[in-house]
């Protein structure tokens, strides 16, 4: 099934065109966990701080579902 | 003289030209430590003196020769810990919103205040003529300012540090906003760095105070450097490793900030009508880093720099350099405002810069003339062509020049938008509490926010009790309201202290509260504890509460725009929520010890505010 990813910060120097507009479309098995996903764009799980399943937030252990979309955020702040 | 401190503030008497030294006593400074605690403190006196003179505070205008302002610098800035380049400005009233003026600013004055000699200064009076003040090697003077009257805060800054042949001396000004008197005016410091909030830069204007020029090599001296300088490395380690102080900010600025507000759905746009900007990519510090970016700009002794220098290459909006968009600028001028143009927001940002206004108030009050627009309240002749519309780059452009030469319907969003939706009928509208424009954070997606917000007692205000730290970039539950009384009072307490230390407010993603005694226990000499520290910080926002109540705001003021307590949120990751704001309110003032927004005695006792 698909499913859609956003990355934001510096998780981009891995995706440098994925962006809010621009999601990448990524076909994954059902009962794949978020946490698959992020092993499946090599990434680390703790490079990840936020993991945020069609706005809503989620663990790593969360299913995806279908044509949902997955955003992922490094540890950030400002103000 | 105390460690930490150089022992000597300057009274100046802008009426009579008089200018003075005065001292603190040791068991003040540890009271109030500095910066924003010992210019309440301050303030809370002069009030008690106006009173017996039989001056009404509650009545008194903000631009008269009454009130005060008070630049301050507290015991860590200028010292080897990082990030305290900062100081704080408070006067006794703002004319943006009736209660107490407050600025928190970074940039490198406050430290070169310290090296000029001294640890604050405070002005009374109206001069006659226009005037700056030069603090060179500990030797004030008074200087006639009528050659730079009228200019920009660049042209001033460089005209200043030309005339007293001091380069990298420390200029803090006033632009033709303040000037003008403009209730959003600031006061700039390094042309780009702003004590941005309640109008500030409107009292120096009414005073006729164009600029304040420090310098010196005088440093504070250290009680236990060996100590002090351990800390400072540990410290220094800890905000390199901090994923947010390390890399986050470093790297893509305070714009960061854009898309996670954004993807949580609390980003407020189209004057709050929604939570959702569907184009903030365009608007995020991602595409700044991209597209805008020419390099980082650290302020004094900063291990973080987010600052940014950029440019605009190409287009109607074209600049070849100036700093920022910090996060705030770039939602209230381009995100409440629908205007997901860079470029438009870095022109309408760097007017803010030169001529000295507030972004946040500036941005935020063109949205509301936005949608005061979109409903037909403003008439055609106030429009003058003007296409004042959600999503129109030039509006913004355009209307923040006009607010500083208070022209046409620059003039309303000048004066804010609680009077300028006042002026046109609707001040529901008007998305303020106490007068303040609120910042970039919808609490409805966030409830700690919006009770931090009603209860600030500066107003609209996210840097009182940041608790978006928590909510949205940490681990608490953002919807819920159970605990984010104890969360607002307790982040509230402890960004007390760091304004009155003085040093920056980021540090707190990375050191806490025991850092904090790492830093002002050698620096002092002081025993301190975290305890003693933490009481201290609830002092300073007791006292200033105390102020407040003394300007006549009390619990009826701590609230928060009907359209947050109303109406749901339309869409997104927040959709379907509002701010259950009375309950969190009712637990706040149990945990504080106030009864409808006022410190009881038995509170004023405890924390010894009997003075």
């Amino acid at each position: 099934m698909k499913i859609y990813i956003k990355v934001f910060a510096h998780l981009r120097k891995k995706y440098p065109n994925v962006n809010d507009l621009n999601p990448l479309e990524l076909e994954v098995n059902k009962n794949t966990t978020v946490e698959e996903v992020i092993d499946k764009l090599n990434f680390k799980l703790e490079e990840i701080h936020l993991i945020l399943l069609n706005g809503k937030k989620v663990s790593k252990n969360q299913l995806v579902e279908e044509n949902c979309t997955i955003s992922l955020f490094p540890p950030i702040g400002g103000g | 003289m105390n460690y930490g401190y150089m022992g000597k503030w300057l009274k100046v008497n802008l009426s009579s030209k008089e200018m003075s030294d005065f001292d603190f006593p040791e068991d003040l400074l540890r009271k109030f430590i500095g910066g924003k605690g010992l210019a309440v403190y301050y303030l809370w006196n002069y009030a008690k003196e106006l009173e017996k003179k039989g001056v009404n505070i509650k009545e008194m205008d903000a631009l008269s020769p009454d009130n005060i302002l008070f630049f301050s610098t507290g015991p860590v800035t200028g010292t080897r810990s990082p990030n305290s380049g900062r100081h704080h400005v408070m006067a006794l009233k703002s004319p943006l919103t009736g209660s107490i003026g407050s600025g928190n600013t970074g940039g490198t004055w406050g430290a070169k205040l310290k090296f000029a000699g001294y640890d604050g200064i405070v002005f009374e009076g109206k001069s006659d003529t226009p005037v700056y003040l030069s603090i060179i090697d500990g030797k004030p003077e008074l200087h006639d300012a009528s050659e730079i009257w009228g200019k920009n805060t660049m042209d001033t800054t460089k005209w200043l540090q030309e005339k007293h042949e001091r380069k990298r001396a420390g200029v803090s000004c006033i632009g033709p906003a303040g000037e003008n008197l403009v209730p959003c005016a600031v006061i700039m410091n390094e042309i780009h760095r702003a004590a941005g909030r309640t109008g500030l830069g409107a009292i120096m204007g009414s005073k006729n105070l164009k600029a304040i020029i420090v310098d010196g090599n005088a440093k504070p001296q250290i009680a236990k450097q060996e100590e002090f300088e351990t800390k400072v490395k540990e410290h220094v380690e800890k905000l390199k490793e901090n994923g947010v102080t390390g890399e986050g900010l470093p790297t893509y600025g305070t714009a960061v900030l854009v898309n996670i507000i954004n993807q949580n759905g609390l980003f407020p746009t189209k004057n709050w009508q929604t939570g959702v900007d569907k184009e903030a990519e365009n608007i995020s510090g991602e595409t700044l880093t991209e597209k805008y970016l020419i390099s980082k700009h650290p302020c004094w002794g900063c291990v973080v720099a987010c600052g940014r220098k950029t440019k605009v290459e190409l287009g109607p909006y074209k600049i070849s350099f100036t700093e920022g968009p910090e996060y705030e600028a770039i939602w209230a001028l381009g995100g409440s405002t629908n205007v997901n143009n860079m470029g438009a927001v870095i022109r309408a940002n760097h007017y803010c810069d030169i001529f000295g206004m507030d972004p946040i108030s500036i941005g935020s009050t063109i949205a509301a003339a936005m949608e005061l627009n979109e409903k037909g309240l403003i008439p055609e002749e106030d429009l003058q062509g003007l296409k004042v519309e959600f999503g129109n780059p030039d509006a913004i452009v355009e209307l923040t020049w006009m607010a500083a030469f208070r022209q046409g319907l620059g003039y309303w969003i000048g004066e804010g938008s609680r009077k300028m939706c006042e002026h046109y009928g609707a001040p529901e509208i008007s998305m303020s509490v106490k007068g303040l424009e609120m910042p970039a954070y919808d609490p409805r997606g966030a409830k700690g926010i919006g009770l931090n917000y009603a209860t600030a007692n500066r107003g609209g205000c996210h840097v009182t009790g940041y608790t978006i730290a928590a909510e949205v970039l940490g681990d608490v539950d953002r919807f819920t309201i159970e605990g984010k009384a104890e969360l607002t009072k307790t982040f509230q307490d402890f960004t007390s202290i760091v304004n009155s230390c003085v040093n920056c407010l980021f540090l707190t993603f990375a050191l806490g509260l025991d850092e904090y005694v790492e830093m002002i226990g050698p620096i002092t000499g002081w025993d301190i504890t975290a305890d003693e520290l933490l009481k201290t910080g609830e002092r300073i926002t007791n006292l200033e509460r105390m102020i407040l109540n003394k300007l006549g705001i009390t619990g009826k003021d701590d609230t928060l725009p009907k359209r947050l307590l109303e109406e749901k949120m339309p869409e997104g990751a927040s959709e379907g929520q509002i701010v259950e704001l009375e309950p969190m309110k009712q637990e706040y003032y149990k945990l504080r010890g106030w009864e409808d927004g006022v410190p009881t005695p038995e509170k004023i006792k405890e924390l010894e505010l009997e003075i």
